[in-house]
Formats: C-alpha cells, structure tokens, sequence
C-alpha cells in the first residue's frame, strides 16, 4: 500500500495551515482543561460524578487509546492545551509573531536530558500512584494543574516544547507508539531541503515559529518526536512538507536502537499487565497494596511494580536475544528487537481499556448534565443510570485486540531481527507467553 | 498589534474565564450539606438554623458513600444521600426545639454517630410538651444491673398454647400494659406458681400473655426497624453475631477502659437477643430504657432523639418475639 | 505452492480453534447457593464457580456499607445495606466467564470492585489462547520456510 498525500488536497492543506481552526480547537481545549482543574478542585469528590476523572481518565482516555494514538500517532499532541499558554507568552503572541526574537531565557534544553528517561520517571510517578489519581478528583485536579504550571515553567526558561518533548508523562508513550500510526508528517524531496538555506521550518520565519519540538522536518523518518502542530508546513518556504497517510507501522520497518525508548516498551507493556491484575482483577490484597500509599504494603507494591518492569521484563528479554557478544553490541540488538514491544504494548493498552470505558462510559452522560456535582441538570442527564456497555462485545474485542496484537509484534520482531541478524522465534515466544497472560488475566 | 491577533486574545481570554469563573461562581452559591462516614466528619454542617413556620430547604449529598437523612420523631419519609448526588428536602416546623438529624442508611460501625441538630426558633401557638421521665428511672430499674433470669424454657413457647391454658386461668392482674411494662417474662413465671401448672405450660401461657401486649402490625413494625438500625450489629436472626460484631469487641480489647479493668463498660459484642435467660429476665421498662439511653461507651447507640415512644414499644415487641413462638393470625 | 497449501492448513486450523465443539460432560443441573460477603472494595469468595443450567442463589451480605453486585452479561443486580441480606436467584444459562462488579457507589475504588464469575469453562480464553499459539506456529513455520 502506497502513501497517500494527504495535503495536496488543497482543502486540506488551507485548514492545517491556518492558524484559526487550530486556535478554535485550542481554546474549547484550553478551555475544557481548566474546567477539569476547577472540577477536581472544587466539584464532589466522589470520583463517578466529578468531570475531572469522567472526562480525564474515562472519555479523554478512551479517545486516546482507542482511537488517536493507534490511527493518529501524536494526533492528541497537535491539540493538547498544556504548552499553549507557556508557548503564547515565548512568542509574545498567539498568532503570527510581529518579530522573530524570542522573549524570556529561551535557553537549549540540557544534553544529558536529550532522551526520554525524564518521561519514563514522569510515567512511574503516575503509574504508582495511579490508584489515587484514578479515583480522587482533587488529586486529578492538582495533576493537571502541575503539569501545565511545569510547561509555562519550562517554556520560560527553555527553548520551544521543553516539558511536551522531555518531561510529559503521556508524551513518553504517545510518541514510542505513534510509530505505528498509518498517518505522518514528512517531507517531500530531500534534495529541496538541502538546497534550502537558512532552514525556516527549524530556525522560523515571518510566516512562522521553528519546530518547537526540536526536530529537523528535513530529518523526520519517524513518527515519534513530530507533534503534528504544522507549524513547519506554514514556514516551509518551498511547499516541501507533507501530511500523509501511509500503512500501519511504517516506522517500525526502521527499528530504533535507543535504551530509553527500549525502557520505555518495558514499561509501557509491564504496567497495563500489573493494571490488568491489580485493578480489574479479584485479588482484594493488591487493590488494597496499590491504593494505601504509605503503608508497607504500598512499598511492597512499588518495589514489585519496579522490579517486574525493569528486571523481570527486561532480564527475560535478554536472554531471548542473548549471545556471546560485546556488550554495545548486544545493548544495540536489544533495543532493536524491542521494537517488536510496541504494538503489542499498545494492545494490550487497548485491550485493559476497553474493559474500564465500555463499563463505565455511562458515566459521561450524568457528567455531561452535572459536572461538579452540585445538583445541576444542564442537558437532562444528571441521573442517567450506570449501565456497562455492550459487555457482550468486551471479551470478543478484547481477545482480538490480544490476538491481533501478538501476530503484529510477531511481524515487527521478524523486520528487527532482519535488521539486527537474528533470529526473531525467542522474541516471539516472549511476546506469545505475555499475551497468553494478559488473555487470562483480562477475559 | 494586528486586528486578528487582538481578536484571538479576547477569544482565548472569554474561553478561560468562562471555563474557570462559571463553576467556580455557582459553587459559591451553592450551598450544600455535606455526609461522609462518620470517621471522616459526619455531617458538615452538622446545626442547622430554622424558624417555626418558615420552610426550610436543604441540599445534601454524600462525599463518600450512600448515606441517608431522616429527623428523628418527626413524620417524614427517609431520603436517601446519594454519593456526587444532590437530594432537595424541604421541611417546615411547628414547634421550636432542637431536632435531631441522621443518617439512615448504614455507612459504617459508626454510622449511628452520624447525627446532628436542627436549631428551630420562635414561638408557637401549641403550650410547651410536658418532659417525659422515662419508665426506667420511675420505676428505679438500673439498666446496667446485670438480669439473668434464673432459669429459662427448655423449648420454645407457644403462645397458641399459652391462650389455651390461660382460658381457665384468673390472670387479669397479668394482662394490662403496667405489668407487661413493670415485669420482665421471668417475673410473671414466677408469679404464676400458684397456677399449678408445669413450667413449660406456665412458660407458654407467659408468651400468650406478652404477645397480647401488642399486634402483628406492631411486630411487623418492630421487625422493618430492627433490620434497618439493629440487625448490623446484632444479626439479622438476633443472635449479636451482625456484621459489626467483630468490629466492636475488637475496639473493646484495645480500648483503655478494658485495660484498665472495667470492662463490662467498654466496646463489646452486641447483646444476643436469642440468649434466653438474659431476655426473659428483662421488663420492657428496661429494654426501653437501653434503647433510649444507649449503652455509655459500649458501642450500642442511644436512640432517645431518633424512634418515637411508639416505635420502641414495636422493636420491643419483636425483641421479645425472638424468645417466643408467636401465633400467626 | 507449499506457501499455499500451508497457509490453508493454517485457516482450517483456525476454523478448528473457533468453532469445534469442545466436548460437555453433561452434569446434571444444581441449585447453588453462595454467600458473598462485600466490603470496601472487594468480595469474599471473590471467584465463583457454577456448572452451566445450574439454579444460582447469591446472598450479599454488605460488611461495611451499601455495596451492589451486578453480573456483566447477565446483566442482574442486586444491593444490601450491612445487616440486611439481599437474595437474588437466576439461572446460570450462559456460559463462560463474566465478571461481576459493585453498582452502588461506596467509596473511592469503588469501580475496581470486581469478581469473577464462570459458567462452564471459559472456553472464550481457551480459543483465545489456542488462536494465540497457531498464530505462534503459523508465524514460526513461515520463518523456517524462508530460511
């Protein structure tokens, strides 16, 4: 399947390129995210009936999972409001800029942060929480409002995205797995970009702003560190960057040999198993152990949380790919052949969240009608009965999800092992053991 | 600045200040009365101010889990609490005085302690109600003072049968309500020796004597209260084994009044209603007077506020049924 | 042409996985009767078994506050106040396994209350995982092949 440009539709391309659809959505974005804070803040604390978690943990997530990371790769990066008002206030502006120079420190971001590890942290210190931050609208609420003082923070004294590229807990994953999404942004014909001079699509123009994640258009071959906000297709002086709809996975054919993003896989793949389990398993000892932070039992939970994803996992790994070997060497096959991790992680991702969302997705309705839960009834709704949703598609869709995902990972640890010349059958098997896992864990 | 920039400033700034000022604006004019268990605060506020004659309206939700409201002695109709819910109840009163509030569905061992007072002011046209003394302290029963009945019935008595032999027996000093209130079962055993009859036939004619005492729309009363406020901690089949049982004698062991040796007065196990000895040798003076007073640090609550004279007489009665076989009309 | 023939022994071997009929030991038809005590946020037997037909009695005993118990794909509830048993009898005519779960709100994890409740065998997560393993094979065969 050949790629489809997506932009020589000149309809397309005019509504990315303009800056007002983006503003509108901006703003009802901007706009739904404050009133999460304020819900969680203020609203009732009990979880079911408070916008912030309905809408956070239940609508938002499921849009995420199911639907924009898996066919829009960063898609929720091009409208999330966390950077706006921090990016606003470096450019002066919210439109066009009126001159090129940018305000506040605008310093670069540190060499030795240039990864995804800060993201890998940020992910845990959600993860291990998450029993809390799932169920408490205050705690929910204060989370946002962390997340988007840090970006405002960030962009004062650093250079473009700063917490959206290096520090955004959901931005670690979103970009590993946006690698399998069938839509991307690249650019048209090399030889344009390097006849180019002064590179506007990274250093800006008076059309626009330099790519404030960071990466090089001229460069991009993968999905993970483009946040779609089209920013070089308005300063591209040379009609030379394309959105384009392209097969499912494409990147992962170029497998990555980076130890961050391998950690990353581990982690990812590790917590939606230990969720299955804790969260929507029957074993009223682990749902206490995660949701007491504080008591023994709590730190044993995080000890075994920690150790399964960056031993157990990992150690099992290795010795799927294992050879006598020099050990950069074998740091970069391991890398490589955990690629085949990620679309099976993101299965598994969607495979725990269709049991939460299709069960509790009723929710949403009463929200709609009384988000803070003060006795409002603003669309007839507020007392929409809880009622799981179509329970008698959950196992089936779940199993395929399962099931689709260990043939996917199976082919991507084939083109890795390819790539790395090796054989790819221990990874497989890896992969097929977690799947037959989470299976019985979850159906 | 340019024309489109000023423009998308104003958007930007009308969207934040909608999506931050409305909710926050409507919170603060909505006040609301708060329940959560009792361990994490009860009711907040927990006095309310009304006056005689001017309805009162009230908005409560619960922060944690199902909770319900009802005033004590007074005709309404529980409501239930509902978690991120809002229940509107209006009330109007016609008699100031202070009214006692509570929780009505079970939220916890110390859910009885989920209570608080409407402060109602002004006059009324009715003259003031006369301050019952309870029967108890009449009659100068201590209710603490242990009242094992010697012996108890080696069967069930029936009150079928006790009708029967009462019949042909001169027992008129025995069936107005003063005995029943004065005498615990045992006492009027007793008073039955001249009778001639053999125990288990004196014992059934007691059970025919005490299930006259009431009717089966009282027991059946009896028997809905009980489930509802009784059967947590002392068992849906009366026998002090309900779910909170274990809760309250293990808060007896570690309380200080057991380590200090006085433990008959501190958290213990719900009294068993199917213990035959210790029913059979309590009046329903007594009994009215446990419930009406509570037990002091025991655990068991004091429902003086809460059920009306009425509604103790009914949960005595179906008290007493569980030691008796009561005639099904 | 050994692709071909492969890859059609591999979708009969799907066939098979999907739709055989696993063999039913035909097990005369129980009444069943569990106590499920439920406190914050679990119950207790918190995994229940039953033969598919059998008449099933749940008695919830709430240990703490008001909890709910409702079957996925049963679609049935029930709720009880501590102190008041709540009975709800139905027959267990579909097979497989379903979770069941609280439906009364009663504190903060609250939609993590979850047991598990299986008629018969699962057999929806035995062809779920003999799928998984063809799939191991097809894949592993096709790698031999090429090599």
């Amino acid at each position: 399947m050949a790629k489809v440009e997506l932009t020589s539709n000149p309809f397309i391309k005019r509504t990315l390129k303009s800056r007002w659809p983006q503003l509108a959505v901006f703003i009802v974005m901007l706009a739904g995210y404050l009133f999460a804070i304020v819900a969680g803040l203020v609203g009732t604390p009990v979880g079911s009936r408070n916008f912030s978690i309905v809408f956070v943990w239940i609508a938002w997530w499921a849009i995420l999972i199911l639907v924009a990371v898996p066919f829009f790769g960063r898609g929720w990066c091009a409208v999330c409001p966390i950077p706006l008002p921090g990016e606003w206030l470096q450019r002066g502006a919210v439109l066009t800029p009126p001159d090129k120079k940018p305000k506040w420190l605008n310093r670069r971001w540190p060499k030795a942060f240039r990864n995804i590890w800060l993201q890998n942290i940020s992910f845990l210190l959600l993860a291990l929480f998450s029993s809390v931050l799932l169920t408490t609208p205050s705690i929910t609420g204060i989370v946002l409002a962390a997340m988007f003082f840090a970006a405002i923070g960030l962009s004062a004294v650093f250079e473009r995205r700063a917490f959206c590229r290096y520090l955004c807990p959901v931005g670690g994953f979103i970009g590993l797995y946006s690698q399998t999404a069938p839509i991307e942004l690249r650019i048209k014909d090399k030889q344009v970009c390097a006849a180019c001079e002064g590179k506007p699509c990274y250093n800006g123009s008076i059309d626009g702003y330099g790519c404030p994640w960071d990466v090089f258009p001229g460069g991009l071959t993968k999905n993970s560190y483009c946040g779609l906000c089209m920013e070089c297709l308005r300063t591209c002086p040379h009609d030379n960057i394309a959105v384009n709809v392209r097969p499912f996975s494409a990147d992962l054919a170029k497998p990555s040999a980076r130890m961050d993003e391998a950690f990353k896989a581990f982690i990812m793949l590790g917590s939606a198993m230990i969720y299955a389990g804790v969260l929507l398993g029957p074993w009223s000892a682990l749902k206490d152990a995660a949701y007491n932070v504080g008591t023994n039992a709590w730190f044993i939970y995080v000890a075994l949380f920690l150790a399964i994803i960056f031993v157990v996992m990992p150690a099992l790994f290795a010795l799927c790919v294992a050879r006598f070997e020099k050990f950069t060497l074998f740091k970069k096959r391991f890398a490589t052949l955990s690629t085949a991790l990620i679309p099976l992680g993101l299965m598994f991702w969607v495979a725990f969240s269709l049991s939460f969302v299709l069960t509790n997705a009723s929710y949403i309705l009463a929200s709609l009608s009384d988000p803070l839960g003060l006795g409002w009834n603003l669309f007839g709704t507020a007392n929409a009965i809880w009622q799981p949703m179509l329970t008698s598609i959950l196992a089936p869709g779940q199993s395929l999800a399962l099931v689709g995902g260990l043939i996917w990972s199976a082919r991507t640890a084939q083109k890795a092992a390819n790539e790395a010349q090796t054989l790819s059958i221990p990874v497989i098997v890896y992969c097929f053991i977690a799947t037959v896992v989470m299976l019985w864990l979850l159906v | 600045m340019k024309r489109s920039e000023l423009l998308a400033r104003i958007l930007i700034g009308a969207g934040t200040l909608l999506a931050i000022g409305t909710p926050l604006f409507v919170w603060t004019r909505t006040p609301l009365i708060h329940a959560r268990m009792a361990e994490n605060g009860g009711w907040n506020p927990d006095v309310i101010q009304a006056e005689v004659g001017k309805p009162l309206h009230l908005s409560l939700t619960s922060d944690d889990v199902v909770h319900g409201f009802a005033i004590g002695q007074m005709d309404m109709d529980a409501v239930d609490v509902e978690p991120g819910k809002v229940t509107d109840v209006t009330l109007t009163f016609d008699k100031p005085g202070i009214y006692t509030f509570y929780c009505t569905r079970w939220c916890g061992p110390n859910h009885w302690r989920m209570r608080g007072t409407i402060e109602v002011s002004g006059s009324s046209p009715a003259p003031e109600p006369v301050t019952t003394i309870p029967l108890y302290a009449t009659l100068d029963i201590d209710i603490d003072a242990p009242h094992e009945a010697p012996v108890a019935p080696g069967v069930l008595p029936t009150a079928i049968r006790g009708q029967q032999l009462a019949a042909s027996l001169p027992i008129s000093q025995f069936t107005n309500p003063d005995f029943y209130h004065a005498n615990s079962p045992y006492q009027l055993f007793e008073a039955l020796d001249s009778t001639g009859l053999s125990d288990t036939e004196k014992w059934d004619v007691v059970s025919y004597i005490w299930q006259s005492n009431t009717t089966p729309a009282a027991l059946a009363n009896g028997r809905e209260l009980y489930s509802q406020n009784c059967a947590a901690c002392h068992g849906e089949n009366g026998a002090g084994d309900g779910v909170f049982a274990d809760d309250l004698a293990r808060a007896g062991e570690a309380s200080m009044q057991t380590m200090n040796g006085a433990a008959d007065m501190s958290m213990q196990l719900p009294v068993d209603f199917t213990d035959a000895q210790r029913m059979l040798g309590a009046s329903s003076a007594l009994l009215q007077g446990k419930i009406l007073r509570g037990g002091m640090g025991t655990g068991m609550p004091m429902w003086g506020s809460i059920f009306t004279e009425e509604e103790i007489s009914d949960l005595i009665a179906y008290l007493y049924s569980f030691q008796f076989e009561y005639a099904v009309p | 042409m050994r692709s071909r023939f492969s890859l059609l022994l591999l979708v009969m071997a799907g066939l098979v996985v999907a739709f055989a009929p696993l063999p039913v030991q035909p097990i005369a038809h129980q009444e069943r009767t569990f106590r499920v005590e439920a406190h914050q946020f679990a119950y207790s037997p918190s995994e229940l078994k039953v033969n598919p037909g059998d008449r099933v009695t749940i008695r919830l005993v709430s240990m703490d506050v008001v909890h709910g118990l409702y079957i996925d794909g049963y679609g049935i509830s029930v709720e009880a106040d501590p102190g008041q048993t709540a009975t709800i009898t139905f027959v267990a005519d579909k097979p497989g396994s379903f979770r069941f779960r609280c439906n009364v709100t009663c504190g903060a994890m609250h939609p993590f209350m979850i047991g598990k409740f299986t008629v018969g065998t699962n057999n929806w997560l035995y062809r779920s995982m003999g799928f998984v393993l063809l799939a191991v094979v097809g894949i592993t065969a096709q790698i031999k092949q090429k090599s």
